[in-house]
């Protein structure tokens, strides 16, 4: 509830609410950096990231930037990770990470090196600013944030701010080469077209009957049978060997009582 | 036209007063939802001249709490090859940031309760607007993850269409938010109210211009596309591609039941009147009571102004019962298409059309009549702009042509298949002898007797 | 809260290269969808030409003024500014007229449709039938672009942004070569992972930074330097994470290892260009930051840089010796000579700076030949940079084997050619600044790179040209040109180097506002 005026008044030193809600969140933010890492599901793992940036975005809101606290979560979580999971749900939920290692011991350097250079980093950024008070919040927020955000953006910033739509549009550009196939008018194929190939003799127009349907198994990969008896190709997938059926797989299932 | 951030009356509350309001967003959300069931019911069946719920309580309106009911003591069935933890905290996920993102939405002014002063309102933060979108972007992960972690194929389906089409109709949704944002210039509810407060009279060359007070009259455009992505962003009809119950069972839900599925219940009726709430707070002018009862002095004071916030809130309610009566589910493509290459590119061309307009009334170079002028110029252009897209966008249509008649109506012979007609019209059967079913009486036993 | 916002003065004049570059990629994606395909590969290139030409025409007009700084200290157009930009101008023309090159090959070096999946029928359809993808000239204006604005940037979040402005599009030509497609998928790919993760190293050194001085740009961090109360390590471990982007760019060992992966899968125009501009623009950066922003930390600079450069240059050497792909020996002749420029920007004099500067329009010019030569060399299969099919070129083809004879004598430093007159300013600068055991360094791992070059001109001429040497394509007029104008500076400068030397000299210093 002191949230907004603190925000308004850009606080400078921490307040208890302000240290407790850290002090919760910081945990759990690093819980979910491990265990993006550590999570085999890629689901999995962008969802704890997800977690980490989520309790990212609280922590700009109670570093007195309300501004981009939001935008992280709506952009970074909402959009961004949003559109990973769409990519993930495409590749399909059971996919994971392989364990196979293509160069041998490759992880356990990676793991030392990584807890090195944290543990590097975390002390020299501690001995240098651990003792530091946050200074310049005040001035930074003394017309609001998104004011003063506005500020630097359209002053110091433009021309930084107009040449990232160089980016954008690169983006855009690259995304068309490297996702979009053109496809030639002469392929595609009009509606009555495809109507006529269908009806033409030699096509059989009604859909093909399921896989297994008046079959003596469940197996995808036993034919259907016809009305007439007899096996018909069309109901299995292309894709799928042809093997023999052994007895087993021939036998009636759940049918023996 | 620029407001002063103030927001200073916020923050101040007792801690029991905080406690209380929280209670009341939530029991007004509850009872919201469970009154918009019957309501959505209720005025479907209206339309479809049936009665509806009429069987507990006055009207039925004790309906859907029955169902409430039953819905928890449901079996509570777990898919086997669900994902246990997802599956159990995707429902928690969607109804939480539900009710998240009432928490900015202003009821009425400031009034005193037990003798403190507070305004009708939980909580207001600089950008209380955006707090209201992060809601609802994070609420889509409990509809996306409850479609993944059912571990079934027709979740799946919903889960994914539900994730592209949040992320395509959220930026149409944002897009129309920032003219409001660029004429009240901030993004605090409650100052977005205060900046629809009164007539604001313009001086375009000597020409004067009341300008409408609420948003919605004067940003016209971005109401509408507004209203329209909110209707895809809450997967109402004709936008339900994600529970699509014709093609997809019931979509992401497909697997759930009993209390986790009241769950989505919930949310899906709490993002409604979320998305009506802020509507109302954007376009309508929020708590402040309309034109005619605004005459009266005591309207926008004290409690009456939660009267008028839930009145323009059921008002919208009824429009997505009457969208959702009226018109069939899109094809998944046009539903795209229609958010990209409509909404989007008509937004963007308002907003650009909209700062200009803005630029040139604040501009101290320009006299009355060049205002005037340039303003009109701009809307031309934005006008032209948008014929020529459209324009540009017919020209490739090719025209199929309709092959003739086959011999016989069929391809390949006369034994070939019949080819069906292609203007859907149906030919008469060259067996076409009307015959009439002579059946014998039907016996009574009374014949033999 | 209500007074107005004073926008900034925007120096036109100055920018205009960039904006007339930006521009013209912006006409060229317009010109994707509404030129129609026959004509759009000829108005694509006559436009990007024509666009650096402007662009060039407004560098040289803008030399003659004052330095200036503008955009309120984020873009510096000074003496050096300008002449990078001149220099990236003039060799991305020379590249340009190599990616446009359709003679060559039917459709040129570019895949038509980099979505179709490499190996199948569609896409040996496509690699036979189809003319290749026009985009990459608005990528490539936007990558020329970026690199303009990284070499002028006066602040570490210009330079960011001017970073990720012309790495994107590199990122995505990589990807576009039209055989061997999964090799230039892979090489796009890893650059682009590699790349995102040093910009990630750049940004975090720039926040570091940032709290240490409170400002991002040069000037404040110089004057930070001098009088901040902050902890030097804020300083110290900021400067190096923004050194990690940098020398990645710059492919300096050990941020090494994308360089002959890319320079392998990569179409050759397009390796080319990153060896070319590429390299200017990391190094214009990398001096910019060095000589502006940290030159007061010259001592510890020179102990880590130091070290950074000794291994560049000996990793670099030693590694070009057991290469048998001509594209992975230039690459890491290209990482050695990478180690080469940071003994100039080692120098911190103004001597060094012209001494880099001359070094790198040198060696740009001789690499755009080196790699003509390497587009020309080419079998049924495209372009065959085995080491082992160039046995024998000599015989086959003595004209073009002499001309890249010449071009690695270039390469290997020895006189008469540009690479001596460069190396050894480049040498005289870092003995002047006092860096001796830098030069013995620089001095044997020539010594050492020598040999890879002389291997290949002794397998050219010595061996007896076999079954599967293949033949020499008859260049089209672009790549003729390219190629002339790359070998015919790389002899000028080798010979009167004075010219390019006083331009050099004359562009000053720095300018820090």
């Amino acid at each position: 509830m002191n949230l907004s005026l603190e925000l308004l008044a850009a606080a400078g030193d921490v307040k208890g609410g302000e240290a407790a809600t850290f002090w919760i969140l910081a945990p759990i933010a690093v819980l979910g950096a491990l265990g993006m890492v550590w999570a085999r599901n890629a689901v999995h793992s962008a969802l704890f990231l997800v977690i980490s940036m989520l309790c990212l975005g609280v922590f700009y809101v109670l570093q007195a930037g309300p501004f981009i606290g939001m935008v992280q979560i709506i952009v970074y979580t909402g959009a961004i990770m949003m559109l990973f999971l769409f990519v993930l749900m495409l590749v399909g939920r059971d996919s994971s990470d392989s364990l196979i290692e293509t160069l041998r011991g490759q992880r356990m350097v990676a793991i030392l090196l990584g807890v090195g250079l944290s543990l590097l980093m975390g002390i020299a950024l501690y001995r240098a600013l651990g003792d530091s008070d946050p200074k310049g919040l005040t001035e930074a927020n003394a017309a609001g944030n998104v004011t003063g955000l506005a500020r630097l953006i359209f002053t110091k910033y433009v021309y930084v701010f107009e040449v990232t739509s160089a980016l954008l549009i690169t983006a855009a550009v690259g995304a068309m080469i490297l996702a979009h196939i053109q496809k030639s008018p002469e392929e595609k194929i009009s509606q009555p077209e495809r109507m006529l190939k269908r009806f033409l003799p030699g096509n059989y127009p009604a859909p093909k009957p399921g896989p297994g349907v008046f079959s003596t198994s469940d197996s995808v990969a036993t034919p259907a049978r016809l009305p007439d008896g007899t096996p018909s190709d069309r109901s299995i997938s292309k894709i799928l060997p042809t093997r023999e059926l052994t007895s087993a797989d021939v036998a009636p299932k759940g049918t023996e009582k | 036209m620029i407001l002063a951030e103030n927001l200073d009356q916020f923050g101040k509350d007792p801690w029991w007063l905080v406690l209380a309001k929280v209670v009341v967003i939530f029991a007004f959300l509850v009872v919201m939802t469970l009154f918009a069931i019957w309501y959505e019911r209720k005025v479907v069946a209206r339309m479809q001249v049936r009665p509806g719920p009429n069987r507990n309580g006055p009207f039925g309106l004790l309906q859907s709490l029955a169902d409430g009911l039953k819905l928890a003591f449901k079996e509570d069935i777990m898919p086997r090859l669900a994902d246990k933890v997802v599956f159990f905290f995707a429902p928690v996920i969607s109804t939480i940031c539900a009710f998240t993102a009432f928490s900015v939405i202003p009821f009425g002014p400031t009034v005193s309760i037990f003798g403190t002063h507070s305004p009708l309102q939980l909580t207001d933060i600089p950008v209380a607007v955006l707090l209201v979108l992060a809601c609802s972007s994070m609420g889509i992960y409990g509809v996306v993850l409850g479609g993944w972690a059912s571990g079934s194929t027709y979740p799946l389906l919903g889960g994914l269409r539900s994730s592209a089409q949040m992320i395509s109709y959220e930026v149409a949704m944002g897009l129309s938010i920032v003219s409001v944002f660029l004429v009240s210039g901030t993004m605090s509810t409650s100052q977005i109210v205060e900046g629809q407060a009164g007539n604001g009279t313009v001086n375009i060359g000597g020409w004067h211009a009341d300008l409408p007070a609420w948003y919605g009259i004067l940003l016209i455009p971005s109401f509408l596309i507004y209203f329209t992505a909110a209707v895809g962003e809450t997967n109402r009809a004709p936008f339900d591609l994600p529970e699509a119950e014709s093609e997809l069972v019931g979509g992401f839900h497909t697997e759930y039941s009993s209390l986790k599925f009241a769950l989505f219940f919930l949310a899906e009726y709490v993002n409604m009147v979320t998305v009506s709430g802020l509507c109302t707070t954007l376009f309508l002018g929020g708590w402040r009571a309309p034109w005619p009862i605004s005459l009266w002095d005591g309207a926008n004071q004290g409690w009456w102004p939660v009267l008028w916030f839930t009145i323009k809130v059921l008002l919208l309610l009824f429009v997505f019962v009457w969208l959702r009566g009226t018109l069939p589910r899109l094809r998944y493509d046009q539903f795209m298409r229609f958010g990209w290459k409509v909404l989007i590119p008509a937004n963007l061309i308002w907003i650009l059309s909209l700062a200009g307009i803005l630029l040139t009334i604040n501009s101290d170079s320009l006299s009355g009549p060049g205002k005037f002028g340039v303003s009109v110029a701009i809307i031309v252009a934005a006008l032209a702009l948008g014929f020529v897209a459209i324009a540009m966008s017919r020209r490739n249509v090719t025209v199929v042509e309709i092959p003739k008649a086959h011999p016989g109506g069929r391809v390949g012979g006369s034994k070939g298949f019949p080819l069906p007609p292609m203007n859907l019209e149906v030919p008469p059967s060259p067996r076409a002898k009307l015959v009439i079913a002579e059946r014998e009486p039907v016996s009574t036993g009374k014949e033999k007797a | 809260m209500n007074d107005k916002l004073q926008l900034p003065n925007l120096d036109y004049a100055a920018l205009s290269p960039m904006l007339i570059l930006f521009g013209v990629a912006c006409i060229g994606v317009l010109v994707e969808g509404f030129v129609p395909r026959r004509i759009r590969h000829g108005v694509q290139l006559s436009l990007s030409l024509l666009g650096l030409v402007a662009a060039l025409v407004m560098v040289i007009r803008q030399g003659s003024k004052d330095d200036v700084v503008t955009a309120q200290t984020a873009v510096a157009i000074d003496g050096p500014g300008l002449f990078l930009s001149a220099a990236i101008i003039v060799l991305g023309i020379v590249s340009l007229l190599l990616i446009g090159e359709r003679s060559l090959e039917t459709g040129g070096a570019f895949v038509a449709q980099a979505a179709v999946t490499a190996n199948t029928d569609a896409d040996r359809d496509q690699a036979a039938r189809t003319t290749g993808a026009t985009e990459v000239f608005p990528l490539t204006m936007f990558a020329l672009a970026g690199m303009l604005l990284f070499c002028t940037a006066n602040d570490l979040l210009v330079m960011f942004v001017a970073l990720e402005v012309f790495s994107l599009p590199l990122y995505l030509l990589c990807a576009l070569a039209r055989r061997r497609r999964l090799l230039s998928q892979e090489a796009a790919l890893k650059y682009f992972l590699l790349g995102s993760f040093a910009s990630a190293f750049f940004l975090f050194g720039i926040a570091l930074i940032y709290g240490y001085a409170g400002q991002v740009d040069f000037k404040a961090i110089d004057t930070a330097i001098q009088n901040s109360a902050n902890d030097d390590i804020l300083l110290y471990v900021g400067l190096a994470m923004l050194a990690i982007g940098l020398l990645f760019k710059a492919a300096a060992v050990p941020f090494h290892v994308w360089t002959p992966d890319v320079y392998q899968g990569a179409p050759t125009p397009v390796t080319a260009l990153m060896a070319a501009c590429t390299k200017v623009a990391a190094f214009g950066g990398l001096l910019r930051l060095v000589y502006v922003g940290f030159h007061r930390t010259e001592w510890e600079l020179q102990q880590v840089l130091g070290t950074v450069a000794v291994i560049t240059m000996l990793v670099g050497a030693i590694l070009a010796v057991t290469q048998t792909d001509i594209k992975r020996l230039l690459a890491y002749s290209s990482i050695a000579n990478a180690g080469y420029l940071l003994l100039g920007v080692l120098s911190v004099s103004e001597r060094g700076l012209s001494s880099s500067m001359f070094y790198l329009v040198a060696y740009g010019f001789t690499v755009l030949a080196a790699f003509a030569v390497v587009t020309l060399v080419r079998d049924a299969d495209g372009e065959a940079t085995h080491l082992s099919r160039w046995a024998g070129l000599g015989r086959r083809s003595p004209l073009y084997a002499s001309l890249f004879t010449f071009i690695l004598l270039a390469f290997a430093g020895l006189p008469l050619t540009s690479g001596f007159t460069a190396k050894f300013g480049i040498f005289a600068a870092a003995i002047d600044a006092g860096q001796t055991w830098l030069v013995i360094a620089g001095v044997v791992s020539s010594a050492i790179l020598a040999f890879p070059y002389l291997r290949v001109v002794v397998m050219m001429w010595l061996s007896e040209p076999g079954e599967t040497t293949p033949a020499v394509s008859i260049p089209g007029a672009m790549t003729a040109a390219a190629l002339v104008i790359g070998t015919v500076a790389t002899l000028v400068l080798g010979v009167a180097p004075s010219v390019l030397i006083e331009a050099t000299e004359h562009a000053g210093i720095f300018v820090s506002k």
